[in-house]
């Protein structure tokens, strides 16, 4: 994996100037494939960058997490012929730059996920292959909560390199001997001491924007003891169950498996695509049995993974807060105002 | 690196028809090395791939200390499993498993077993009814209840009375039967055996498996009778598309059905937010 703890010897800390932070991606698209954050119509996406030009680093969130750059919205597995399997994988050298903390945590988080018991291959040779230019948050979007969830404005680790916004320049910070790797090619500027004292004083007014509404212990109370609050069916009729919660959740890993056959019956792959616990079908089996036919209990599944399951599986909470499923819900559901809701404020 | 996805091609060696709508298939790995290293606990499953249709999560039916094959009982449904209908002795299958955990064995040494099986739910029982009668000295007494919709809907009808010994009873019902079958045994659903059965809560394991709703009706009878939730063994169903944990699909509470089940103690099931068999 890319990533390691920070180490004294890379206490060093350099400065980029802000018009030559994408020659930093230039350079390193010489060498790998450089995916970051670009403008399309009035949103942004992760994409790849063609060249450092495209790149925007004043990006709130994406649209769909970073997560499709390691598990694809629609991937093949296998190819099947005449008796043959054949798996296939399309990993390569790749930087994911100006990732915000709350969507490098959800990394990690599915690192463990897709790691834990059975090693899932797909992902396994992506992410090794993955190094991480990570973006301090400086300024703080509508719907973030991050501070909240512990996993944002600022980043401890999880990251190869990492940048804060300065003003007219970049801190870089080196967190891995593969993000040290990143800069070998490019001559940076040490950044004096007074610098590095000038980012801690800016994530502190990030930090400052945040209102503590509630603690992350607390959801879990809340939760443990709400699953059959009334407010769950209010919120049912609200919810349209049209899945773009889980589609634009950073950690959100559920997928779906299915066959496709050649015309001549004999070639074909199996793929597999992002599925959502709040479609209908998603625990439906054979003989048209369903296991949570109500949108309700669906509901229930996604805010009660991300709250509360999430934390017994892999010991963190599986929400990081990045506020993605406020900005995209039609109804404009709120994982917090629900917790809210089921303590009755 | 192995990819835990892929399967691996199966022959089928033998084919056994057990209903209209449900078929026993012995199956061996081609590659000899790989089923002589197959090992699988009583309650596991393994996934059945048929290219160009998919996979379906099937447990094993057959005796785990039967090392040259394995048998799986496949009730015919749907895409996969109707497929595999179609199939024959010398066809190919591809599997990969087994997966899950099993039957609590350990815990049935010196102690009473009760097992209640409803409809296709027998087998994945099948492997611990074998461990039975190949171990008697490893439990106390066993009984086994069997119900099933008509006559014509049993599973294993050649075996089943043939598993009766001095230590195992055999119990069964059918929930009609239909005008002509001939039946010598019980009428109603599988809970009317609960009348007439010996077992008693004391020193007793539960283990059960059939539609979610005669379990929800066995461990509903069983706790009326002074049975305790962390006597009951129950093997849930849940869609699966991976079956290693991976797919999310299967996910009950914090728990993976594929991973931690498919056998949990009912007690277990009781501490999750969301009801199961409730
Ligand atoms: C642990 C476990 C053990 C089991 N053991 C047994 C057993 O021993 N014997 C037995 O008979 N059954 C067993 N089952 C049930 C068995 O898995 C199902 O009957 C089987 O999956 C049916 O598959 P099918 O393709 O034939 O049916 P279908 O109805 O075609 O498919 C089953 C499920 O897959 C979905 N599906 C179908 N096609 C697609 C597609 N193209 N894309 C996406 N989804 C699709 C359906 O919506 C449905 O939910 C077990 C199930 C579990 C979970
Ligand atoms: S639940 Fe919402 S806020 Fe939390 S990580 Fe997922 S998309 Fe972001
Ligand atoms: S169960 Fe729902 S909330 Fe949890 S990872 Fe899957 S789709 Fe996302
Ligand atoms: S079947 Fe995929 S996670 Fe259990």
């Amino acid at each position: 994996m890319a990533v390691a703890k920070v180490s004294e010897r890379w206490a060093a800390m350099s400065l980029v100037p802000k018009e030559e932070v994408g020659l930093l991606v230039d350079g390193l698209a010489r060498h790998y494939q450089v995916i970051g954050p670009k403008q399309k119509g009035k949103a942004f996406v992760l994409e790849k960058l063609a060249s450092g030009q495209e790149l925007r680093l004043d990006y709130q969130t994406s649209i769909l997490p970073p997560r499709k750059a390691l598990i694809r919205p629609r991937e093949t597995m296998f190819s099947f012929h005449d008796n043959q399997v054949e798996t296939v994988q399309d990993a390569g050298p790749q930087v994911l730059f100006g990732l915000h903390p709350c969507d490098v945590h959800a990394l990690t988080l599915l690192d463990q996920v897709f790691s834990l018991e059975y090693e899932d291959p797909y992902y396994a040779a992506r992410r090794q292959q993955t190094y991480v230019v990570a973006l301090n948050c400086t300024t703080v979007g509508e719907n973030c909560f991050c501070y909240l969830m512990g996993t944002g404005p600022t980043l401890r680790d999880g990251y190869d390199l990492l940048l804060t916004d300065l003003g007219n320049e970049y801190l870089v910070e080196v967190g891995s001997d593969a993000g040290e790797e990143l800069l070998r090619h490019l001559s940076l500027r040490p950044a004096p001491r007074v610098r590095v004292v000038e980012k801690e004083k800016r994530l502190d007014q990030v930090r400052r924007q945040f209102r503590q509404q509630m603690e992350v212990t607390e959801m879990r109370e809340v939760l443990a003891g709400s699953y059959n609050h009334p407010a769950w069916r209010e919120l049912a009729k609200d919810c349209l169950g049209c899945g773009n919660c889980t589609m634009v959740c950073p950690t959100c890993f559920c997928f779906q498996v299915k066959d496709q056959l050649e015309l001549d019956l004999n070639h074909g792959q199996r793929v597999r695509e992002w599925d959502s616990c709040l479609l209908w079908d998603y625990s439906l089996v054979a003989l048209g049995h369903n296991f949570r036919p109500q949108l309700e209990t669906r509901l229930k599944q996604r805010l009660y993974h991300k709250l509360y399951y999430y934390e017994d599986q892999i010991g963190t909470p599986g929400c990081v807060g990045c506020g993605r499923c406020v900005t995209n819900c039609p109804a404009g559901i709120h994982p917090l105002e629900v917790v809210a809701r089921l303590k009755g404020e | 690196m192995a990819n835990p996805y892929q399967p691996a091609p199966v022959k089928i060696l033998a084919v056994q028809r057990e209903t209209y709508d449900t078929t026993t298939y012995t199956m061996a790995f081609t590659d000899p090395d790989r089923q002589a290293a197959y090992r699988f606990a009583p309650g596991q499953f393994n996934m059945l791939t048929v290219f160009g249709l998919g996979e379906a999560p099937i447990s094993i039916s057959s005796d785990a200390e039967d090392r040259a094959s394995f048998q799986h009982t496949i009730r015919h449904v749907g895409r996969v499993t109707n497929a595999i209908q179609r199939m024959g002795v010398g066809d190919t299958l591809w599997v990969r498993g087994p997966y899950g955990n099993g039957w609590p064995l350990a815990q049935m040494e010196g102690r009473n077993v009760l097992v209640v099986a409803g409809g296709i739910g027998l087998a994945p029982l099948r492997p611990v009814i074998y461990y039975l009668l190949n171990h008697p000295e490893k439990f106390n007494r066993a009984e086994i209840l069997y119900g099933a919709r008509t006559p014509a809907d049993m599973l294993f009808s050649n075996q089943l009375l043939q598993w009766q010994t001095e230590k195992v009873k055999v119990r069964l019902t059918v929930d009609q039967v239909p005008n002509g079958d001939a039946w010598a045994h019980r009428v109603g659903v599988v809970t009317t055996l609960f009348q007439e059965m010996d077992s008693q809560p004391a020193n007793t394991l539960v283990v059960t498996c059939g539609p979610e709703i005669m379990m929800r009706f066995v461990v509903k009878g069983l706790m009326e009778r002074g049975f305790e939730a962390s006597q009951i063994y129950v093997s849930l169903e849940r869609r699966m598309n991976c079956g290693i944990s991976k797919c999310g699909k299967c996910q009950l509470g914090p728990k993976y059905v594929c991973r931690d089940g498919p056998v949990f103690a009912f007690a277990e099931l009781t501490l999750l937010p969301e009801p199961v068999l409730v």
